[in-house]
């Protein structure tokens, strides 16, 4: 099928020293000299050149290195990894390429070589600072590590991210607004805040009983307070779940929520193709969304409201075409309070991104 | 050509819940070489998926075996297997008419239960011969002595002669099937007399119209017969007669003494009621045999759909299964909270869950029900007397002179450990002891008065959980008695909700009111505002909860991959929304209705 250019480029790699108590993502405890490891990353720099090729790259402009943890295999591959980037599509129309790393995993020379190779932004899991915290998480580093990360990060790059989380167990609303006020003296430019998700088949799910939870009421202060200090320290919300000094935002991830097609590499990783009439989201060859034009007309409807700048109205009056049931809907979340008129848009309000599935939800089901 | 009543047993075979009667019967039909033991399935005779699930008999079965006893000679064996539930008794005590005996299967681990004794009772009510059998013999916990003791002495029968078998080893079977040949007696009967014949089931077939399960008692009956049903007048042909074995074997006539299938081509089963009598038009006799009963229906409930386009569908299903099921009956109702639905009288909670399963899985349904209430006799003040069948029905106070409601005697046997908690439980029920009586040194039966209503609210389980499952029940309905009795309301966000309204006595207004709205408030999920619950009567508040509005939601990654995932959670959502009833803006989980039922003294 003619399909629209992909705009954004993700790779998957599913590796890690040791997996998390939280995660449920695709991602394998390996040894850094597994021999499987070699192999998984010779597949991936072939499937790069193939796509090259057959000229799939050639609107890519950003790329989002993510895992597990890219910078656990160490340098060698990374770096070849980068190097077949940089011959495969030219990397000076690509605005933004991200690598995520552990702050354990982050070496000076590797720092560096990234660097050298094209990388222009960071992105770090430190989750907390409190290493209590980070024992109960079960993530591998502690507080100090997360420090000197960041400041071997900020020597080459100044785009630097870090990911924090609210609702650990054992967490109070003080202690969190110390690791936010943390992230902020640290020099980071962008930052993440969730609040923890329990997943089921988890380590953390397993022990959930033994362990006390700040409730929904807690979490939700704790929200707040993230976009209390962030906001006066300079920063802007500007998705949910995102915080970002002017010029920082995550070019890559507004991909997402904007209905832009983006192909995904490497196992478990997700490619969206669409045209005028269809998207579909594939991974591992399997096809896990098809949607009509309503359905996609519906998910971007949703998706905007994740960020401040929601859906505007030409946008929204474009979107009513297929969705005719659009335009009294937004009338009636303004109604319930989940969002506001705003500059010539529909706007989340911050009651709306917190009741997120409410809203969501009501603009997912328009389609069906 | 017509067996010798002298080689005909009828007999039934009749046990407390899971001493192991269907099991029994499948060794039967498989020692007798009826079923190859290649086709058994378990629980044969127990046809419908939810009788097998819940290992219970709902619909009366009749199955005829033919038996080479060891006298050399071929007897004609009709086992009747009955329903095993208190809701049934009426159904249980027409099929033991239809028979001159009774197995009396008695658990060897769990000895005499109070569905042993009900069932008994009937039997011996019915001038059947008992053969008593102690089952499970291979459990190591068996105790067969123990057990006789107990038939003999709570009981009253002899079992010297209790045979003592296993219906998971086929130990004993032989023995049974010999004793039943010795000991039952056979039919008597005049071959000669016009035709009279006991209805003891009957249901709707689809393709054949009612169906019903006979014994002749004098006479015979043949195909081309045009039969005269006495109770409910209607006339029919007789398009078939036979028996089962278990698969339907028509025969030329069924003749005295004789038990099977008629088939009447009749469109509607309540034309052909258990416990009537058929006779033939012509020459037919005027007399019916006795013990014909309308069932009658003791509890009530209000079925809605939770989409309002399945009201039709739901009248459709209940006009389905009715025509199955002469005892349920239903009209119209509607509630300001839960839009249209239906008042369905049942015979009992067991004949309500099983409706309500079918209704949901055979007709895809999805249902909400109210709690269960009793009909109530309201005496007005004009002299009039009303039937009330729910508490929105119930007249504004002051309108009437007082309120009657249904009592029961129910037996309770248990080990003497639990008396005290019985005690308990049945006093905070409103139960009046009546006497206590030793059956044997681990046994004790206690006899009580007790409101239909409290034993309608969740008493089986509570009595089965407080006596760490020994306790056994049974009861038959009493009469009417008049109670101080108040309409409690339910409150949400300020609205009464009809559909949470109940009838409770008034010294126990204020406690269950409290209990409900903590409850309410655990099962009411928060709302994007804050929800007050209040228990009222008439306009004074008696309990208060509140939930609190609800802040946040799940908020997760939704990055390239995470898409899909956050998608199928919203689909979940909408589903899990569907599943309750929105009344007002007010999202109501499905067992907020049921709650009452679930409230802990």
């Amino acid at each position: 099928m003619a399909h629209d250019p992909y705009e954004a480029l993700y790779i998957h790699i599913p590796f890690c020293a040791s997996k998390c108590a939280y995660c449920d993502f695709d991602s394998l405890a390996y040894k850094a000299d597994d021999p499987y490891i070699p192999e998984y990353f010779e597949g991936l720099v072939a499937d790069i050149r193939r796509l090259a090729k057959e000229g799939e790259l050639a609107h890519i402009r950003t790329i989002y290195i993510g895992g597990g943890t890219p910078t656990h295999v160490g340098q060698k591959h990374l770096t070849s990894l980068l190097y077949a980037i940089s011959v495969s599509l030219d990397l000076a129309q690509v605005q933004e390429l991200t690598v995520e790393a552990n702050p354990e995993s982050l070496t000076e020379p590797l720092v560096k070589d990234m660097w050298a190779l094209g990388v222009n932004r960071l992105s770090l899991g430190v989750q907390t600072f409190d290493d209590g915290l980070l024992g109960t998480i079960g993530r591998i580093h502690d507080g100090k590590a997360a420090r000197r990360a960041i400041d071997i990060a900020r020597t080459r790059f100044e785009n630097v991210s870090i990911d924090l989380m609210c609702g650990l167990p054992g967490q109070d609303e003080e202690g969190f607004a110390r690791d936010v006020d943390e992230g902020i003296r640290s020099g980071v430019v962008h930052m993440s805040v969730y609040p923890l998700s329990l997943e089921k088949g988890t380590p953390l799910y397993r022990r959930r009983r033994k362990l006390s939870f700040p409730d929904e009421d807690a979490q939700a202060d704790m929200m707040e307070r993230a976009e209390l200090i962030l906001t006066e320290a300079g920063f802007e919300r500007y998705e949910v779940a995102s915080y970002a000094r002017p010029g920082f935002e995550s070019k890559h991830n507004r991909i997402y929520w904007e209905g832009v097609p983006y192909l995904g590499i490497g196992r478990s990783a997700v490619t969206m193709t669409q045209n005028a009439m269809r998207r579909m989201r594939v991974r591992d060859g399997v096809v896990e969304d098809d949607l009509d034009q309503a359905n996609m007309a519906a998910e971007d409807a949703m998706l905007a409201m994740r960020e401040v700048r929601g859906l505007s109205k030409e946008r929204a009056q474009a979107l009513a075409c297929v969705l005719p049931a659009l335009p009294a809907e937004l009338v009636r979340l303004k109604e319930r309070g989940l969002i506001e008129e705003r500059g010539g848009a529909w706007c989340p309000t911050k009651r709306g991104w917190l009741l997120g599935n409410e809203l969501f939800g009501a603009l997912m089901s328009l389609a069906s | 050509m017509a067996t010798d009543p002298q080689h005909i047993r009828n007999f039934s075979i009749i046990a407390h819940i899971d001493h192991g009667k269907s099991t029994l019967s499948d060794r039967i039909l498989e020692q007798t070489g009826t079923v190859a033991v290649r086709d058994m399935q378990e629980q044969l005779l127990d046809t419908m998926d939810i009788e097998r699930e819940r290992g219970i008999t709902i619909k009366s079965q009749a199955v005829r075996v033919v038996y080479e006893a060891d006298d050399g000679q071929s007897y004609q064996l009709n086992l009747i297997d009955t329903p095993g539930h208190v809701d049934f008794t009426y159904e249980v005590s027409r099929s033991l008419a239809a028979c001159e005996g009774a197995v009396l299967v008695v658990d060897a681990t769990q000895g005499v239960e109070a569905q042993t004794v009900a069932n008994a009772m009937l039997a011996m009510n019915a001038n059947l011969e008992i053969i008593p059998l102690i089952n499970k013999i291979d459990l190591p916990a068996a105790e067969p002595d123990r057990v006789r003791e107990e038939i003999e002495d709570g009981l009253a029968i002899p079992a010297d002669d209790a045979v003592l078998a296993s219906g998971k080893t086929g130990e004993g079977i032989h023995d049974l099937l010999e004793s039943i040949v010795y000991n039952i007696p056979a039919p008597v009967g005049d071959a000669s007399a016009p035709l009279r014949a006991l209805i003891f089931d009957s249901y709707f077939d689809a393709y054949r119209g009612v169906v019903a399960l006979v014994r002749v008692m004098d006479g015979s009956m043949k195909t081309g017969d045009r039969i005269h049903m006495l109770a409910t007048g209607a006339d029919a042909l007789v398009e078939e007669v036979g028996v089962r074995t278990p698969k339907e074997l028509p025969l030329p006539e069924l003749s005295v003494g004789e038990v099977g299938y008629l088939v009447t081509g009749l469109k509607d089963v309540s034309q052909v009621k258990v416990g009537d009598t058929v006779t033939l038009v012509e020459g037919g006799v005027a007399s019916a045999l006795p013990g014909y009963r309308e069932a009658k229906p003791m509890v009530f409930t209000g079925l809605y759909p939770i989409e309002g386009d399945q009201y039709e569908p739901l009248k459709e299903a209940l006009e389905k299964l009715a025509l199955n099921d002469p005892a349920l009956i239903w009209e119209p109702e509607t509630s300001v909270a839960l839009g249209f639905g239906f008042r369905v009288g049942f015979l009992g909670l067991l004949h309500m869950e099983v409706v309500k399963e079918r209704l949901e899985r055979e007709f895809g349904l999805d249902l909400l029900a109210t709690a269960p209430s009793v009909e109530y006799k309201v005496y007005l003040r004009d002299g009039e007397v009303l039937s009330v069948h729910s508490p929105q029905e119930m007249p504004a106070a002051g309108t009437y002179d007082r309120i009657e409601e249904p009592y029961l005697k129910a037996k309770v046997l248990v080990p003497p450990d639990y008396i005290g908690a019985v005690m308990d439980l049945t006093v905070a029920r409103r139960g009046t002891f009546v006497t206590m009586n030793y059956i044997s040194e681990t046994t004790v039966e206690m006899l009580w008065e007790i409101p239909l209503s409290e034993l309608i609210m969740d008493f089986f389980d509570k009595l089965k959980s407080m006596t760490k499952g020994y306790a056994s029940l049974d009861y038959e309905f009493m009469g009417y008695q008049a109670s101080d009795l108040v309409k409690l309301d339910i409150l949400l966000a300020g609205k009464p909700i009809d559909a949470l309204s109940f009838i409770v006595h008034k010294d126990k207004a204020y406690e269950r009111g409290r209990v409900l709205t903590d409850k309410l408030k655990e099962i009411i999920p928060r709302q994007m505002f804050e929800v007050p619950i209040q228990a009222a009567i008439g306009g004074r508040v008696l309990a208060r909860q509140t939930v609190k509005a609800k802040r946040k939601d799940v908020l997760a990654k939704c990055y390239g991959g995470d898409i899909t995932r956050k998608r199928k959670l919203l689909e979940k959502q909408k589903a899990g929304k569907k599943r309750m009833k929105a009344i007002g803006n007010v999202e109501v989980p499905q067992e907020a209705f049921m709650a009452i039922l679930k409230v802990d003294e």
